[in-house]
């Protein structure tokens, strides 16, 4: 809501600075988004007449005006041509300051002097208007302050108006706010009616879908001189708050509006076929609308409508049809409340929001519509000559009434904590429009009907409390009765997050949703369940929610690839999505569920099942190009298998590895990771295809995701026992067929049992000329340790059981020896 | 006579042997060149070691003389061996370490290293903070129902408020979370008061611009118990404000409104960065306080919902924006980067 200063002293007298009230008002009501300036800010601006007007000798655009300023006369170049000799303009005088901060000073322009500036109405913060200069008619008297007629500058305030006030989208309620705030006074316009014209009656009213509309008022307004404009002050003020000036008829209501939050709509009487009908919209049809879109309408559109035709959406926008226009005469004006939530529906649905609908949809009071309606017939017969029916047609068939509303005031202090005084509270509560008696040591407020938001103590309360001021709220720490502290599983988190870290990974925040590429070529992998989509994504490109992390990894390394990255390495913690199929017959309870948060009859079934998805938390790791940069002493790091493994062997130290499947990965070089028997996670080189369609092509990508669960990167420690007896280091190098593989060999070196062997450590592969076509050498370090001394015999034995073992299950033939 | 000479020649030779290895003693330059004037001159086969061996032969008389001579001669060439041993060993141990010199300004061996995301990280800190005063960690799904995300929220169906959170919609009945109130609404029905936790997590609208991401983080908390007022909602949040942003700031409240909470408040907190003493500061941009989060104290309707008894229980809930926080901590002027992956941009965490 934007709050013209100028018409808000009309109804209030304060002594504050744009400064100060934007700073109190954010403090005890809303908060204020900005303060706008128009016009002049600080200077003189007089009534001139024009004397001469003519050609720049040196500029072909310019002009010269001799300007009589009452008294004296002055040179000024103007840039419009439209003065003339005779013609009453407004004059801003050097020394004065403009809106935007900037001083006028007397100017040479094209070597002539030119003394102030003659203005536009968009200088003067009338309009938008500047095509030329303002001219003023006879009735502004040369030589005087243009501010005694109209203020020349305008401050205005721009309130986030939040959405339980509709109240305040209106100038007087914000002046009874401010009044409140202040403990003043304030006064609204008391309303003239021109009496004497047509009746209303030779309408007819009919409201057809009373539950969409609690009131309707009718009344007509004759006799308006067609073609009319609001005088200055009025359109300066529509301007300022934010509006077009469009007709002398229209001005009117939308000066209204913005005066009472009410808003009106007016239609030219004539073109009003017998009655206005209010109905809902028929299936089908369509209106074209005063923005020109001819939009189709449903049955559940509130119509304002005559015996034949659709004339408005109701509170949202017109048809052309019956508008007011330069010619009409005769005008029926609509001041009505609409089903707050209705309107808000047909809005969306129409993707059509106005200056009404947003005032409608909050919930208006339907006791506001005889003021609305009595201030606007008063203003279109002031500014149009007009005559007011003397009936007005109104359907109002349940009168809404004030409600009482008890508050405690030791309730009071204990919400707010902090001393609440009776009188105090009474005072301000009154102040807000309401009627406060005290009772049995509380107070009663019997609350207005334009304060619908005030339904309950909490609510008083609140009112008390802000305007009181919240700086009176002590600061005071209460002490918790829990010991707080986290789960093993949100320490474990923290853990792998910031061991990730330390091993070089970059933590990523990545979208969960993406675009259908990230489906097709992520392939089924993630079992048969179909992903979820979104409604409505913000593009195409965004409806796909993740089933895994790895998708936007690979977006963001191509992205980094792109701005020139070499590699690096990259890991999220997130949750993954799927679609958790119903059983039959299920939809009925999952959608009462998901509404209303009732499991249903049938209290057995899930809520997991019920919402229809199933939500996990993963960690995904992406290792891309060159992860560690060569230094004058270390060679650089590739992403490859072995370095991701390596990870995932930090994070799950017990984890297998057992044949992968994967689509997106590459099928020799991915694995799947098992705890025991259960798969918790996959780890492998990206598939080719898979890194060409993510623009990864040409660079080694490797990744991991492991479910959470499965992630021990802390394992609680167990102490054993050692002994200070050396240990002794043997290695053995064999020679086994090319497809045995080490994690093979390691089992059955396992399944010997040996007592004295404490450590197995692989230290080379190799296969080449050295080893025959189709074998390889693999080389094994071990560690014997024992509780006495071991002899060189009986390590040599236990080497020799391991060879044996070795080459029983494999072939292995002991190399060199 | 003969044997007097003898013995007199003898000494001479000692005498003579004692000069000569004291000078070759003190002209090795090297403990190699030291070790072959030692055995040149004690060694087994020395002249003076054969001299030793002779005196058994030497006149009764001789002996003593002959042998006492010897012995000093021997001792002397020990002691000054010893010395120049050390002298030349400490000067070529030096020389060695001169030699092994190495470039220290060269780079030290790389060990890796990463970062935390900086929303998570003030997660982190603001979680801990909360955690200290005695609060549990709340989580909750992502994908929510309607009745979690709104109605259990005091936001029934046609309601205003949500239009003002663009929802992103699934299966019918189904969101995104706008928010992660629902969490506390599960966790009151899980529980009986006293009832503190946080709750943070990511959460969607639909709104994309250069200060919306439709995608953020959220931390929100509540706490419910007998007594809880207003002074505890400011108290434990101007708290957690000094815990983040340092002990110097300030907090104020402003009436706002949130469908949840009754009365509703937004809580500032002084500029870190300029106290309100700079107008061009870079933080608050000359304001003097920044925008921190959304509070309040408990609708009572939301307490009924969850099957508490709204007169015996009060409480407070909060929300405020880890993403924005970092910002203002950090100096990132563009939300957008949080989310792209960018290394450039999480490197510096």
């Amino acid at each position: 809501m934007r709050v013209p200063l100028s018409w808000l002293r009309e109804y209030i007298d304060f002594d504050l600075s744009a400064d100060e009230l934007a700073g109190l008002f954010s403090l005890r009501s809303q908060e204020v988004d900005g303060i706008q300036r128009l016009g002049v800010l600080d200077g003189e601006v007089v009534v001139g007449e024009v004397v001469e007007f003519g050609p720049h000798p040196n500029a072909d655009r310019l002009s010269v005006a001799k300007v009589d300023l009452g008294g004296r006369e002055v040179q000024i170049v103007a840039g419009a041509p439209n003065p003339y000799p005779g013609a009453r303009v407004p004059v801003v005088l050097p020394g004065s300051t403009m809106a935007d901060g900037k001083k006028l000073k007397k100017a040479k322009l094209r070597g002539l002097e030119s003394y102030g500036m003659m203005m536009s109405e968009r200088e003067l913060g009338i309009s938008g208007e500047h095509g030329g200069i303002l001219l003023l008619d006879g009735g502004y008297e040369v030589g005087r302050p243009l501010a005694d007629y109209f203020p020349v500058g305008e401050t205005v305030l721009e309130l986030d108006v939040n959405p339980n006030r509709p109240d305040l989208w209106g100038v007087i309620g914000v002046a009874r706010e401010l009044a409140a705030i202040l403990k003043t006074e304030f006064r609204t316009p008391e309303p003239r009616l021109v009496t004497g014209g047509s009746p209303t009656e030779d309408y007819t009213l009919r409201v057809e879908a009373p539950d969409l509309c609690p009131r309707y008022d009718l009344r007509r307004v004759s006799g308006v001189t067609p073609g009319g404009r609001v005088p200055l002050w009025m359109r300066r003020r529509i301007h300022a708050a934010g509006m077009r000036p469009v007709n002398a008829v229209v001005d009117a209501t939308n000066y209204v509006m913005l005066e009472t939050g009410q808003p009106i709509h007016a239609f030219d009487a004539a073109k009003v076929r017998g009655g206005i009908v209010v109905r809902r919209g028929r299936g089908g049809e369509k209106m074209t609308m005063l923005d020109g879109h001819t939009r189709t309408l449903d049955k559940e559109m509130l119509v304002i409508a005559d015996e034949e035709r659709g004339l408005v959406v109701a509170g949202v926008m017109g048809a052309e049809d019956a508008e007011v226009s330069d010619e009409t005469t005769d005008v029926l004006i609509e001041v009505a409340t609409f089903a707050g939530r209705n309107i808000m529906e047909t809005s969306q649905r129409l993707g059509l929001r106005t200056d009404a609908s947003g005032r409608f949809e909050r919930g208006l009071d339907p006791n506001m519509v005889s003021y609305a309606m009595d201030r606007v017939a008063a203003l279109i017969c002031g500014t149009s000559g007009g005559r007011v029916a003397p009936d007005t047609l109104s359907h109002y068939p349940e009168p809404v009434g004030s409600w009482e509303v008890p508050m405690r005031l030791e309730r009071a202090e204990l919400l707010l904590g902090m001393t609440v005084e009776k009188d105090e509270a009474a005072e301000r509560l009154g102040l807000l429009g309401c009627q406060v008696r005290g009772e049995d040591g509380r107070l009663v407020a019997n609350v207005p009907t334009f304060r619908r938001d005030l339904e309950r103590e909490a609510d008083l309360i609140e009112e008390v409390g802000r305007l009181v001021g919240l700086e009176n709220v002590p600061e005071v720490l209460p002490g918790v009765p829990l010991p707080g502290g986290l789960t093993p599983s949100q320490k474990k988190l923290r853990t792998l997050r910031r061991l990730l870290a330390d091993l070089g990974l970059h933590e990523a925040v990545t979208y969960p949703f993406g675009p259908d590429r990230w489906k097709r070529s992520l392939g089924p992998g993630n079992g048969d369940a179909a992903p979820l989509e979104l409604r409505n994504p913000l593009s195409a490109e965004a409806s796909n929610l993740r089933p895994s992390l790895l998708p936007g990894l690979l977006d963001a390394a191509a992205r980094n690839r792109h701005f020139g990255a070499r590699g690096g390495a990259l890991f999220e913690v997130g949750h993954v999505f799927e679609t958790r199929e119903q059983p039959e017959g299920m939809r009925e309870y999952a959608l009462r569920y998901r509404l209303t948060g009732e499991t249903g009859l049938d209290a057995e079934v899930p809520a997991a099942l019920l919402m229809g998805v199933e939500e996990k938390t993963r960690v995904a790791g992406l290792l891309a190009g060159t992860v560690r940069p060569a230094a004058w002493n270390a060679s650089a790091g590739t992403a490859g298998f072995f370095e991701a493994k390596g990870v995932v062997e930090r994070l799950v130290p017990d984890a297998r590895f057992g044949p992968g499947d994967e689509p997106f990965l590459h099928p020799g070089r991915s694995a799947a990771v098992l705890v025991g028997d259960a798969e918790v996670g996959w780890v492998g080189e990206l598939h080719p295809e898979t890194a060409e369609k993510f623009d990864l092509a040409g660079w080694p990508v490797a990744a991991f995701e492991l479910d959470l669960g499965a992630v021990e990167p802390d394992p609680e420690p167990r102490f054993r026992p050692f002994v200070n007896v050396p240990a002794v280091a043997m290695d053995l190098a064999v020679v086994v067929n090319r497809d045995v593989t080490v994690g093979a060999m390691l089992d059955e070196i396992g399944a010997l049992g040996s007592p004295m062997l404490a450590e197995t450590r692989v230290f080379d592969v190799y296969e080449g000329e050295q080893v025959p076509e189709g074998k390889k050498s693999v080389a094994l370090g071990f560690t014997f340790q024992a509780e006495e001394t071991l002899t060189d015999r009986a390590v040599k034995q236990e080497l020799d059981s391991v060879s044996d073992r070795l080459r029983a299950a494999f072939g292995a033939e002991v190399r060199g020896g | 006579m003969c044997y007097h000479s003898r013995s007199m020649t003898a000494a001479g030779r000692i005498e003579e042997l004692r000069a000569e290895a004291l000078s070759a003693v003190a002209s090795a330059d090297t403990t190699g060149e030291l070790e072959s004037a030692r055995v040149k001159y004690l060694g087994r086969s020395a002249e003076l070691t054969e001299i030793k061996k002779s005196i058994r032969d030497l006149a009764p008389e001789d002996r003593k003389t002959v042998g006492a001579a010897s012995n000093r001669a021997t001792k002397e060439i020990e002691d000054a061996l010893a010395g120049r041993l050390d002298r030349l060993s400490a000067a070529e141990r030096e020389e060695r370490l001169r030699s092994e010199a190495l470039d220290v300004t060269l780079p030290g061996t790389p060990y890796p290293r990463g970062s935390l995301h900086p929303s998570l990280r003030i997660i982190d800190e603001v979680v801990d903070f909360f955690v200290g005063l005695g609060y549990r960690v709340a989580e909750g799904p992502e994908v929510e129902t309607d009745y979690y995300n709104f109605t259990a929220l005091n936001i029934p169906p046609g309601h205003p408020a949500r239009t003002m959170q663009d929802t992103f919609f699934l299966d019918e009945g189904l969101v995104l979370r706008t928010h992660t109130s629902p969490v506390q609404i599960r966790t009151m029905l899980s529980q009986e008061p006293p009832v503190y936790v946080v709750c943070p997590g990511r959460t969607y609208r639909r709104d994309s611009d250069p200060t919306h991401t439709p995608m953020f983080n959220q931390i929100e908390g509540l706490a419910v118990d007998e007594g809880l007022s207003l002074s505890h909602l400011k108290g434990t949040l101007a708290a957690m404000a000094r815990q983040v942003f340092g002990e110097g700031v300030k907090v104020r409240l402003r009436p706002s409104y949130f469908q949840f909470t009754e009365p509703s408040v937004e809580l500032d907190v002084s500029c870190f960065n300029c106290g309100g003493a700079d107008p061009n500061c870079k933080v608050c941009r000359g304001a003097g306080w920044l925008e921190m989060l959304g509070a309040g104290m408990v609708d009572p309707a939301v307490l009924e919902e969850v099957g508490y008894d709204s007169e015996r229980y009060t409480g407070f809930a909060f929300g405020m924006g880890p993403d924005r926080m970092a910002m203002a901590r950090y100096g990132i002027p563009d939300l957008r980067l949080f989310f792209e992956g960018d290394l450039r941009f999480l490197r510096q965490f």
